[in-house]
């Protein structure tokens, strides 16, 4: 009796030791690589459900407000909605002649004309737990399409970009998060640079920004389209301050982002224009 | 006795365990809130381990730690060995850890946990710039003080369903 445990004891012993070399092995593979992506796509499949239900309460909150609003609430709101309807074609019929006269004049410099991009509008319906951390889990994945790498906005700025696609959901990292970072250009003047994430959720930061660079409060900065994952023209935030310190080489450019990250339930996924998708394969080709 | 009797119960509140671990506030109350969460999950599996340490299988708790990992986005495999080493742990000393008054056992979770976290904390580390910290220290206290009440339904549970 005490020999057979003993025995299985050690084999557990073994077992554990094991396991966990395959573990750090598996971890040394995925910080290195992009081989097991797939895997994560399966396991994503087939945990939304959990997702779904730890989300259920907000999900159903909404759709019962929806129900239990009153006649009057909803005529309010319509007409809000109205209002807003008029004030933003009025915006679109202004950004019709502008595209246009921009295209001829892009055609005139001899440069390519900007292709539009299609979006997919997606539901918030999870977040990631970690505190230290700032990821959702959005309701469209690789059956609408949607890939890692691509953008997503919302309604007022850029959100984030996905990270991992399952089948019916997939995780968007936002804009703020430590591991982002974005690269961007002033409104204004079109000073490039890179918009990083430091782990507080409503602060961005601009890196190596030379202290003589005209950058000041209230500055628009937007995707400036560099690097090929984001579009260009996207706002990402606003300059909330400018620091210099008289010893250090660079200035300590804080953004807020535009983007309601901790509000917003609706986002949009970017799609590049089929073209520049095949541009841009045939570049890695 | 039917040996594999209620293993239902034991799937059951790991997967309840794995919702509380990613069940939220509203976005719009403040964030640190997330650091007092507890780890439920391994107080549910610490339980069911010391309880019945024969009906939980090493490889089992190692493959439903890949789970875990896409749902904390965690890379693969950290959650897999944190579990398979916390049942390790409970299942060498189940009979000691089940003699243990509460107290005692809260102080062995506070360790574990904590391991646990710091585990996790390193290995996200090695890929990512998160910042860490405070939750070293602030989940093992949660889930140690949430211990007894975990226990005490999850007993209530085992005896009433008459888990063996």
């Amino acid at each position: 009796m005490i020999k057979a445990l003993f025995v299985r004891e050690t084999g557990a012993g073994y077992l554990l030791v094991g396991l966990g070399v395959i573990s750090c092995l598996l971890i040394a593979i995925e910080s290195s690589t992009r081989v097991l992506e797939p895997v994560r796509g399966v396991l994503a499949t087939l945990i939304s459900p959990i997702y779904l239900i730890a989300e259920s309460p907000y999900l159903l909150s909404s759709t019962v407000s929806d129900v239990a609003s009153s006649r009057s609430q909803l005529q309010e709101e319509n007409q809000q909605l109205q209002r807003k309807i008029l004030e933003l074609s009025q915006i679109s019929q202004q950004y019709v002649a502008l595209k246009a006269e921009n295209d001829r004049l892009r055609a005139l410099l001899g440069s390519q004309g900007r292709l539009p991009y299609e979006v997919l509008i997606a539901e918030l319906v999870g977040v990631v737990p970690d505190p230290n951390t700032f990821q959702i889990i959005i309701d469209k994945g690789a059956d609408a399409g949607v890939q890692v790498g691509q953008a997503v906005l919302d309604a007022q700025g850029l959100f984030g970009q996905i990270v991992e696609v399952g089948q019916y959901t997939s995780r968007v990292l936002l804009v703020t998060d430590a591991d982002h970072a974005v690269p961007v250009q002033v409104n204004r003047n079109g000073v490039r640079s890179i918009a990083g994430g430091n782990g507080s959720l409503d602060v961005l930061e601009l890196e190596n920004i030379p202290v003589s660079a005209d950058i000041v409060e209230g500055d628009l900065v937007e995707t400036s389209g560099l690097g090929g994952r984001f579009p260009s023209g996207y706002p990402v935030g606003v300059v909330h301050s400018v620091v210099v310190e008289p010893t250090s080489t660079y200035a300590e450019v804080l953004v807020r982002p535009s983007a309601l990250l901790d509000r917003s339930r609706h986002v949009l996924v970017i799609f590049k224009p089929q073209a520049q998708v095949a541009e841009q394969n045939g570049d890695l080709n | 006795m039917n040996p594999t009797k209620g293993g239902w119960l034991i799937l059951l509140t790991l997967l309840i365990g794995m919702l509380l671990m990613v069940v939220h506030f509203p976005e719009t109350w403040p964030n640190w809130l997330g650091w007092l969460r507890p780890n439920w999950l391994l107080l549910i599996l610490f339980f069911w381990v010391i309880e019945l340490p024969h009906r939980i299988g090493l490889i089992a708790i190692w493959l439903l730690g890949f789970l875990v990992d896409g749902l904390l986005a965690a890379p693969l495999g950290t959650n897999g060995i944190i579990l398979a080493g916390v049942t390790y742990v409970a299942w060498r000393f189940f009979e000691r850890l089940r003699m243990y008054s509460v107290l005692q056992q809260c102080g062995v979770i506070f360790l574990l946990v904590a391991a646990a976290e710091a585990i996790r904390v390193f290995v996200i580390g090695i890929s990512s710039a998160r910042q860490w910290g405070i939750t070293l220290f602030t989940v093992p206290l949660m889930s140690m003080l949430m211990w007894p009440f975990v226990y005490l339904i999850l007993i209530r549970l085992r005896t009433g369903m008459r888990v063996e």
